[in-house]
C-alpha cells in the first residue's frame, strides 16, 4: 500500500506578463492511499489543474508553503522524471506532440526507465502486453507506430493517455479532465480503461467536470474545490448535488467568499 | 586563403603534364586554375573560414579512379567509391534504357560533347577560389546520367569512402533528362584517421519535368575541414528535393543551392546539421527565383552542442519578372550549451512584386512542454531530451527517402548526443 499527502499546499506561478508571482493554491490538504479512487470537481480556474501539475513537479508552479509526501517522504526536492519513478502518473488535459518518436518506442522508453538495465523489457512481451491494452481501449495496432499524440484527435490523445497508463502502472495516477471532448462511446471506453486498474496496488485522483464520468467510474471520494483549496469532502452522492445545484449554492452555504469566474455580478 | 599559389602552379602543372586525360578535361582544368588567384571566397554571412586549410598542395594526380561496372539482374543501383575503386552496380534492365554511372574520365572520353554541356556550367570556377581550385584539380568524379522519360523506382544509393591519405576533390555530376525521375541516397564517411581535407561539389541539371530526389547522410570525421558546394539547374517545370544530413565532426562550410531557371520550377531545400565539440559550421540555403510559377522552400534545422558554432543562413531570392512564385523558409536553432553559439539568419532578396514569400527563423532552446511530458513518464532526462532533438529534426529526417538511411542517421544522431551529454 501507498500514501500520497498533500498538506497545507500553497503553490504560486509567476505571470507571464506582469512577472508577479500569483498565489494559485492556498492551502490545500488532500490524503489518498492506493486502492482508492478520489474526485476533485470545482469550477473553471480554481487549480484543479494547478494542483496535478505541481504534484508531478511542473516548474512553472512553485510551492511556497506546505508539502507532498509519497509514503511519508517529501518528493518537492525530486526532479520530475524521479517522482514518475517512483510512481507518480499524470494524464494531461494537453498532452505534448512529439513528431519523429513512435508511440511504441516512446511506451517501450517508460518502461524500461523503470526497470533495471540488465533486465529491460522484451519485445515480445512489451508487444503482448501492448495488444491487449490496446483491444481494451479499441484502439487501432497502426496508432503505435505513429509520432507521439501528433495529428491525434482529441478523443485519440485520451485514449493513449489511458493506454500509457495501463502500460506503466503507476501507484497514483492523476487523471485531469480525462472525459473532456470524449463521445459517450469513448467515455465508456477509457472507464472501462481506468477501472480495469482498480486494485489494492492502484489509486486514482479524477479530475472532472462531469458527474456522469463518475457513475462508470465510481469514487470513494468526491472533493470539491474551491478559490485555490478543498472545501468540502463527500461520498459520490456530492457529485450528484453539485451537477444538479452547481456550485454557487454549495458556496453560500459555506459562507465562502469567492468569485466564480462565470457568474453575473 | 592561405596558400601557396606559386608552388601549387609548379604542381598543378606537373601533375597536369603527366596526367593522360582527355582534352576537355585538360583544358576545363587549366582554365579553372587561371580564375584562382582573384576569385573572391564564396560569402556565408556571420562566417569566417578564410583561414581553414581548404587548399593544400597534396593533389599529386589527378588519376580519378576508373569505374568497375558489374550488370545485375536485380533492381538495386549501389554504387560504392573508396580509394581503389568505383564500383558500380546497375541493373541490366537500366542500361538497356541508357542510364549511365561511370567515373568523369570514362564518361568524358565516351561523351565528350555530354561532359562539354555540363560539367562545371552549374557550379563555375569563375565563381569563387574555391570552386576555381576543386575543378581545376579534381581527383575523384562521378556521372550519374539518367535519359529522358527514364524513370526508377528504386533509389541509387551512392556511398563514397574518403578514406585516403590525399586531398579529395569530390564531383558528383548528376544529369536528370527530360521527364525522368530517380532519387539518389548518398553517404559520405571519412573516418577520424584522415588529414587531408575535403572539397565536395554535386552538380544537378534539373531538365524539363525532371524529378531528383537527392538525400544524404553525411558523417566526415577528419581532422581537417570540409567545403560543400551542391547546386540544381531546375528548368521548366522539373524539381528538386535536397534531404541533406551533415553529421560532420570535421568544421564544414559551403552551399546548398537550388536555382529555379525554368517556369514552374520547384525546389525544397531541406538541411539538418549537428555540431559539437570545438566544431564550426556555416552553410547557406540558397533558392533562386527566377522564373514565373516557380516554387522555393527551404527548411534547416540545427543543434548545437559544446562549444560549437552554427550558422544557417536561408538565402531567398527573387528575381524579376518571377511573378506569381513562392519562397518559403524555416530555419531553426537549438542550442543545447551555454557554451555554443549560432544563427538562423533569414535573407530575402525580392524585385518582384506578385510573389509570396515568407520566413521563420528561431535560435532557442528546447521545447520544454515536450521535455516535460516526457520526463512525467519516467523517462530520464538526457534520453528525453534526446528524444524531444529527434523530435525538432524529425521533418527533415523523415524526408530521407530511405529507412534504413533514416535509422542510420537516428543512430548517429543519439550517439552523438550522448557522447556530448
Ligand atoms: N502557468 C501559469 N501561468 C499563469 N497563470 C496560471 C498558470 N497556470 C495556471 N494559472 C492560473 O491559475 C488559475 C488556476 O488554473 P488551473 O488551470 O489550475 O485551473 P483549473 O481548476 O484546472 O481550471 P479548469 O477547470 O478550467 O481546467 C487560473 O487563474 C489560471 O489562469
Ligand atoms: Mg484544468
Amino acid at each position: 500500500m501507498a500514501i500520497l499527502q498533500i498538506k497545507d499546499l500553497h503553490v504560486a506561478v509567476k505571470d507571464e506578463e506582469t512577472h508577479q508571482q500569483k498565489e494559485i493554491l492556498k492551502g490545500v490538504n488532500l490524503k489518498m492511499q492506493t486502492g482508492e479512487i478520489h474526485a476533485i470537481m470545482g469550477p473553471n480556474g480554481t487549480g484543479k489543474s494547478t494542483l496535478s501539475q505541481t504534484i508531478m513537479g511542473h516548474p512553472n508552479y512553485h510551492v511556497t508553503q506546505g508539502d507532498i509526501l509519497l509514503d511519508g517522504e517529501s518528493i518537492l526536492d525530486m526532479p520530475v522524471d524521479e517522482r514518475a519513478r517512483k510512481g507518480l502518473f499524470l494524464a494531461m488535459q494537453y498532452p505534448a506532440e512529439i513528431q519523429g518518436v513512435t508511440n511504441a518506442e516512446f511506451l517501450r522508453a517508460a518502461i524500461n526507465a523503470r526497470r533495471p538495465k540488465d533486465d529491460q523489457i522484451s519485445v515480445m512481451d512489451f508487444l503482448q502486453e501492448l495488444d491487449q491494452n490496446l483491444e481494451l481501449l479499441d484502439m487501432k495496432e497502426s496508432m503505435t507506430e505513429r509520432y507521439l499524440n501528433e495529428g491525434f484527435s482529441g478523443g485519440e490523445k485520451k485514449r493513449n493517455e489511458i493506454l500509457q497508463l495501463l502500460m506503466i502502472k503507476p501507484s497514483f495516477a492523476i487523471l485531469d479532465e480525462i472525459d473532456s471532448g470524449l463521445d459517450i462511446d469513448a467515455l465508456k471506453v477509457v472507464s472501462r480503461g481506468v477501472n480495469s486498474m482498480r486494485s489494492p496496488k492502484f489509486g486514482s485522483l479524477i479530475i472532472t467536470h462531469y458527474q456522469r464520468l463518475l457513475n462508470y467510474i465510481v469514487p470513494d471520494v468526491v472533493h470539491v474545490m474551491m478559490g485555490g483549496r478543498i472545501v468540502k469532502d463527500g461520498g459520490p452522492e456530492l457529485a450528484k448535488k453539485l451537477e444538479a445545484e452547481g456550485y454557487a449554492g454549495l458556496r453560500d452555504e459555506l459562507g465562502l467568499k469567492i468569485d466564480l469566474v462565470d457568474e453575473d455580478d | 586563403m592561405n596558400f601557396d599559389y606559386s608552388q601549387l602552379k609548379t604542381q598543378f602543372q606537373q601533375t597536369l603534364a603527366k596526367s593522360n586525360e582527355p582534352a576537355e578535361l585538360t583544358s576545363l582544368r587549366q582554365a579553372a586554375f587561371q580564375q584562382l588567384k582573384n576569385a573572391p571566397l564564396l560569402k556565408v554571412t556571420k562566417f569566417n573560414f578564410h583561414n581553414w586549410p581548404l587548399i593544400t598542395n597534396q593533389v599529386q594526380s589527378f588519376s580519378l579512379s576508373e569505374a568497375d561496372l558489374q550488370l545485375t539482374d536485380n533492381e538495386q543501383v549501389k554504387v560504392t567509391v573508396n580509394p581503389q575503386v568505383i564500383a558500380v552496380k546497375l541493373p541490366n534492365s537500366l542500361k538497356e534504357q541508357g542510364v549511365l554511372i561511370t567515373d568523369l574520365v570514362s564518361a568524358t572520353r565516351k561523351y565528350p560533347q555530354m561532359i562539354n554541356k555540363y560539367l562545371a556550367t552549374v557550379i563555375r570556377p569563375e565563381e569563387n577560389q574555391i570552386a576555381a581550385y576543386h575543378t581545376a584539380l579534381m581527383n575523384l568524379g562521378l556521372i550519374i546520367y539518367v535519359p529522358q522519360n527514364v524513370q526508377l523506382d528504386g533509389p541509387i544509393s551512392l556511398t563514397v569512402n574518403f578514406e585516403q591519405q590525399r586531398t579529395t576533390n569530390f564531383h558528383l555530376l548528376i544529369i536528370a533528362g527530360k521527364n525522368s525521375r530517380f532519387q539518389i541516397i548518398d553517404h559520405l564517411i571519412a573516418s577520424q584517421q584522415q588529414e587531408t581535407p575535403l572539397t565536395n561539389f554535386t552538380e544537378i541539371i534539373a531538365n524539363e519535368n525532371s524529378e531528383v530526389h537527392f538525400s544524404s547522410l553525411d558523417h566526415l570525421s577528419q581532422k581537417a575541414p570540409a567545403y560543400y558546394q551542391y547546386r540544381a539547374a531546375i528548368k521548366d517545370y522539373a524539381k528538386v528535393d535536397w534531404a541533406v544530413g551533415l553529421m560532420n565532426e570535421c568544421n564544414t562550410v559551403g552551399e546548398i543551392d537550388s536555382e529555379l531557371i525554368g517556369e514552374g520550377a520547384h525546389a525544397n531545400s531541406q538541411l539538418i546539421a549537428l555540431t559539437a565539440n570545438d566544431q564550426q559550421l556555416g552553410i547557406n540555403n540558397r533558392v533562386t527565383n527566377r522564373s514565373p510559377h516557380s516554387q522555393g522552400l527551404i527548411n534547416q534545422r540545427g543543434v548545437a552542442l559544446g562549444n560549437s558554432r552554427l550558422i544557417f543562413n536561408g538565402i531567398g531570392q527573387i528575381i524579376h519578372g518571377a511573378h506569381g512564385s513562392e519562397a518559403e523558409q524555416q530555419n531553426r536553432l537549438l542550442m543545447m550549451s551555454p557554451h555554443a553559439s549560432g544563427d538562423a539568419n533569414p535573407i530575402l532578396l525580392i524585385d518582384e512584386n506578385d510573389v509570396e514569400a515568407g520566413h521563420a527563423a528561431s535560435v532557442g532552446k528546447i521545447n520544454q512542454d515536450q521535455l516535460y511530458y516526457l520526463l512525467s513518464r519516467g523517462i530520464p532526462r538526457h534520453q528525453a531530451q534526446r528524444m524531444v532533438i529527434r523530435g525538432f529534426l524529425s521533418a527533415v529526417i523523415t524526408a530521407i527517402a530511405d529507412r534504413d538511411v533514416r535509422q542510420k542517421m537516428v543512430n548517429i544522431l543519439e550517439r552523438k548526443l550522448k557522447e556530448n551529454a
